[in-house]
């Protein structure tokens, strides 16, 4: 133990503020485990119930009878992962442009970028809906993807990230006559892959916690994803709070078995380039 | 490909048909770099802005089609209209309400689980822990934890002398409901951010600060939340917009209600769209809100990054 | 070519993810190698009313062997019907909609769907036995639109045991509004700290319930009869009947006899569920879904529901139809009424009755033995019926028909909240909300009116 135990008292005290605090934070996460294994009634008595009487798990093979929640957390992962790739992709080019190259109209061309973060995407979800709708593409993957395949906050990330590498490295790649293409995939981006981590965590974030544009363009349950998935579930059965909550627990599962897994890389993704931005 | 390559001094000394000559070519290498995310760009958010303005213009059916010419009569109408004037006051409450303490919170715990006892990773893992839940996720669990009949909560609460609080169906109730979901949902993500920006304060600078005498409160106020200003000045941006723009906690939720006391601009937009099928007014009130977060955004980056101390 | 070009570009960023689409495009797929037609049926139908028609879904499926309807749950009404909306006219659109009643003057105005008169004609189809009154909705100038699939009526409900408790005989439920109050402050019961343990009544702030009573008191909700003899211009509901009714909801919330359990009717019956409200109003759909919830807690007892003094009574035939959808080829259509007929068969009318709660479209499903064993066993079951059978159709009972009623109701409902939480006065809220509506359907009229 590195701390020293100076004050032992002072220690316990922040054990206990710990214990409560997390206990406050985590407790409608707790409280959701807790509801669903209860049985329907008791989960709808009052006073309501704080713990099942016993240990049940018929909430969960109801809550998959009634709802393809397997299905909905592929659906949330193949998108999610294919605005990742995209975000990648996209950002990683422009950025480099607007970092490393000298060409006309690139401080007003990169406003221009800006000022998408600044169009909030409830201004411009109107259209966007026609748009996917008159390619075709309602209930669709690529639908679900296409309008966030790039954004201005990933190319400003990366851009900051790589004003960082030297100038040096820069210049005497270009003397060497090795060009862009090759400078930018043989030292940028191996480079800059803390910063790719970052984008690469919030990216998905974003995109699996996304409800209004999948509760917009899905018409078909089968391809629904995790968030309308699980609203869904509670519109059907509002009166069987253990059934939802177990569905809410199983949509959960993979989020929080990531954190454990990879909470540290993912706080060190997180900071590694976000802070500076 | 050599001429691309050369120093930038060589440039400034060409002959200007020479100079324009190398600032095309660098034109055309940056191009493949510059076009995808140009064309998605202009794909979902030049046009649509655009259209989105057009649109402010026009009585529309409910496939979207721009039927009436109306002018500016739809923008005179918001600020004429009781409902649309309330819905910018219950944004600004709602954003308040959810900056604010969230970020404060966030502050607090940051500071709580940054000290390196043992064991530190599992409170940590359980004070982030909202990190992983979604606005549907979250508003689902809300939905029991706030229900008017069968609330723990509200039951819980009880037990500290405090009455049967109406959660969902008392508008001020209502209100702190949507803000402490909105609240709980940001919380693990805007910890993490903060206590990587403290575990980034160089330690010699704590200790030297610690044998010049000064206390906890006093290296907080003068070494540990300046150094952090950068962080906490993202943290701000980012909840901002995240308030602005917050959604499903309250169709979820609330539907806007009671009696529109959580009809923020946001599900407005949105009711009006998807649900009384006017998109010309919803396209006026969303490019009210575009206005309104160009301002702050600039507000927000002139005056309080002033404040904000960079190493 | 734009879009071909659009749509190029675009998959070309999108890289792996079109590789994806090509398989989820697959189950798309019109008519199977089979020569089975596949049509798609987007209803509202959560919880048991959802399990039963899933199971009337796999009995035609089962039975048909050259139609699949494959049944996809929109969420709430509203949900499924503005989703229609955006959809329309995508690939992704159904072949048969199961609409809400307010939905009938949108669904007629979109043109987008055949009326159902077309195949009852084709077909010679007898419809001698069907409810009158429940036709009468969905017919409008002597056209049937659509097939009435799920009709129900709001009735009162009460807890058998807390009448018991508080003294009050259980065979004898409040039948005007002046008993529902007196009963009511018998069956309020208060914890030591004063706050109410059970509230003696309770509603959920539903707009349908105001149409209810503006009917029940012959009350029009807009002009032209209802929108009935003539396009609705106007929203009238801001008369006595309304200010009437909202004063009498107000008088009990603020003595602390009603409760308010918000907008979500199934927050209201969740409240019934668990003993914190011994009498609500709500539809006849949720009464199998309740009596099976409360069958060791305690009896439910059902009531017609309660009038004003004076008051004509009768109700609104609410519910869902089925709509055939226009864009669909002729197969599917002629395979969409295929499955409405097999709907509406008394045998299918009968089950669905047993199942929910929702009354028979037909009288000729009273004669099936399975619903006569459940009637007798169950008698709350015949209060709809009854209720179905005694109301008189007038104007106001005919329901009205206007475009933009979603909108309407869900102003009504902030209204009623402004009145329950003392914001405005019962006629200031009404006259504000009528005006608003007004507004509305005259924006409506531009666009839809030939």
């Amino acid at each position: 133990m590195s701390t020293p135990r100076r004050f032992p008292i002072r220690t316990s005290l922040h054990y206990l503020l710990l214990t409560v605090v997390s206990l406050i934070i985590a407790f409608p996460l707790l409280f959701a485990i807790s509801t669903s294994f209860m049985t329907p009634s008791e989960s709808l008595s009052s006073p309501p119930n704080l713990f099942p009487s016993h240990f049940n798990l018929n909430s969960y093979h109801d809550a998959l009878a009634v709802a393809p929640l397997g299905k909905f957390l592929l659906n949330s992962l193949i998108v999610s992962l294919a605005i990742v790739a995209g975000q990648l992709f996209t950002s990683a080019l422009s950025a480099y442009a607007f970092a490393f190259l000298r060409f006309p109209g690139r401080n007003l061309l990169f406003y221009l970028f800006l000022t998408t973060m600044m169009i909030p995407w409830e201004v411009t979800l109107i259209p966007n809906y026609f748009t996917i709708k008159e390619l075709g593409w309602l209930s669709t993957y690529q639908g679900l993807a296409a309008p966030f395949l790039a954004t201005a906050f990933g190319t400003f990330l990366l851009r900051q990230f790589y004003m960082q590498i030297p100038r040096d490295l820069y210049e005497a790649a270009m003397l060497d006559g090795c060009g862009h293409w090759r400078f930018f995939l043989t030292v940028v981006v191996p480079l800059s892959r803390p910063a790719l981590g970052t984008l690469s965590v919030y990216a998905f974030i974003q995109a699996w916690n996304m409800y209004l544009w999948p509760l917009l363009i899905t018409n078909k349950t089968s391809m629904r994803t995790v968030q309308v998935g699980i609203s869904m579930l509670q519109n059907e059965e509002q009166l069987a709070w253990n059934l939802v909550m177990a569905g809410v627990v199983l949509v959960l599962l993979p989020t929080v078995i990531m954190l454990i897994v990879g909470q540290k890389q993912l706080v060190k993704g997180l900071l590694s380039g976000a802070v500076k931005g | 490909m050599k001429a691309v390559v050369q120093p930038t001094e060589t440039v400034t000394r060409m002959r200007p048909k020479a100079r324009w000559r190398k600032r095309i070519q660098e034109l055309l290498t940056a191009t493949p770099f510059l076009v995808p995310s140009l064309f998605l760009f202009v794909l979902f958010f030049f046009y649509p802005l655009g259209k989105t303005i057009y649109l402010s213009f026009y009585l529309t059916n409910a496939k979207g089609v721009a039927k009436h010419y109306v002018g500016g009569s739809q923008y005179g109408e918001l600020f004429t209209s009781a409902d649309f004037l309330n819905s910018l006051w219950t944004t600004v409450v709602f954003v308040f309400l959810t900056v604010v303490p969230g970020i404060l919170l966030a502050l607090l715990l940051a500071l709580l689980v940054e000290k390196p006892l043992r064991g530190m990773a599992f409170f940590r893992t359980l004070i982030v822990s909202p990190v992983t839940v979604s606005v549907a996720t979250a508003s689902t669990i809300g939905l029991l934890l706030f229900n008017p009949s069968i609330s723990i909560l509200t039951h819980g609460l009880s037990f500290f002398g405090v009455q049967d609080i109406a959660w969902l169906t008392d508008p001020f109730w209502a209100m702190i409901a949507v803000s402490l979901v909105t609240i709980w949902l940001g919380v693990g993500f805007h910890t993490i951010l903060l206590l990587g920006g403290l575990q980034a304060i160089p330690t010699e600078l704590l200790e030297s600060a610690t044998i010049d005498g000064a206390g906890y409160g006093k290296r907080l106020r003068h070494v540990v939340l300046p150094l952090l200003s950068p962080t906490l000045f993202f943290v701000l941006v980012v909840s901002v917009i995240g308030a602005f723009q917050s959604f499903g906690q309250i169709n979820i939720l609330t539907q806007g209600g009671p009696s529109r006391s959580t009809h923020v601009l946001v599900y407005s937009i949105y009711r009006d769209a998807f649900f009384n099928f006017q998109f010309g007014s919803a396209s006026a009130q969303a490019i009210v809100l575009f206005v309104i977060l160009l301002l702050l955004t600039i507000l927000q980056f002139t005056v309080v990054e002033r404040k904000v101390h960079y190493q | 070519m734009k879009k071909v070009l659009l749509s190029g570009l675009l998959a070309l960023t999108l890289g792996a993810t079109t590789v994806l689409a090509g398989c989820s495009n697959s189950e798309e797929a019109t008519t199977n190698e089979n020569g089975v037609i596949e049509i798609t049926l987007w209803h509202a139908m959560g919880g048991g009313p959802g399990k039963g028609l899933d199971a009337i879904v796999q009995a035609f499926n089962d039975s048909h062997d050259k139609i699949k309807v494959n049944s996809v749950y929109q969420g709430s009404y509203d949900d499924e019907f503005n989703k229609y909306k955006t959809a329309e006219g995508s690939d992704t659109a159904p072949a048969i909609m199961q609409v809400y009643d307010i939905g009938t003057r949108f669904m007629i105005d979109s043109e987008a769907t055949v009326p159902v008169q077309k195949f009852v004609d084709a077909d010679k189809y007898d419809m001698s036995d069907f409810e009158p009154n429940i036709l009468n909705y969905y017919k409008m100038d002597g056209q049937l639109y659509s097939l009435p699939f799920n009709s129900s009526n709001p009735i009162l409900y009460f807890n058998k045991t807390a009448f018991q408790e508080a003294g009050l005989d259980p065979n004898k439920p409040p039948k005007t509004w002046a008993e529902v109050e007196e009963y009511a402050q018998k069956l309020t019961k208060k914890g030591a700290d004063g706050k109410p343990e059970r509230y003696g009544m309770s509603m959920a702030i539903y707009g349908w319930f105001f149409e209810q009573y503006m009917a029940n008191q012959g009350g029009l909700y807009a002009n032209n009869g209802n929108g009935r003899k003539e396009r609705a211009t106007e929203a009238v509901f801001n008369k006595t009947e309304g200010t009437k009714f909202l004063d009498w909801w107000k008088k009990g919330v603020d003595a602390g006899y009603m409760g308010n359990f918000g907008r979500k009717t199934a927050d209201t019956q969740a409240a019934f569920s668990a003993g914190k409200t011994a009498m609500f109003i709500d539809s006849t759909a949720v009464l199998r879904g309740l009596v099976d919830g409360a069958k060791d807690k305690f009896e439910v007892g059902t009531a017609e529901l309660p009038k004003t003094e004076g008051a004509a009574g009768g109700v609104i035939i609410g519910g869902g139809s089925m709509w055939i959808m226009k864009d669909q080829p002729d197969a599917k259509q002629k395979a969409a009424w295929e499955f409405i007929k097999f709907v509406a068969e008394p045998k299918t009318q009968a089950t669905w009755h047993t199942a929910t709660g929702y009354f028979p479209i037909r009288t000729k499903a009273y004669e099936v033995q399975e619903l006569k064993d459940f009637d007798a066993k169950y008698p709350q079951f015949q209060t709809a019926v009854s209720q179905l059978h005694n109301t008189k159709l007038t104007e106001a009972t005919s329901g009205a028909v206007i475009g933009v009623f979603p909108e309407a109701r869900a102003t009504v409902e902030t209204a009623i909240e402004d009145v329950l939480l003392g914001k405005k006065t019962t006629q200031q809220s009404l006259d504000d909300a009528s005006k608003k509506v007004t507004d509305a359907i005259g924006k409506y009229n531009q666009l839809y009116k030939k």
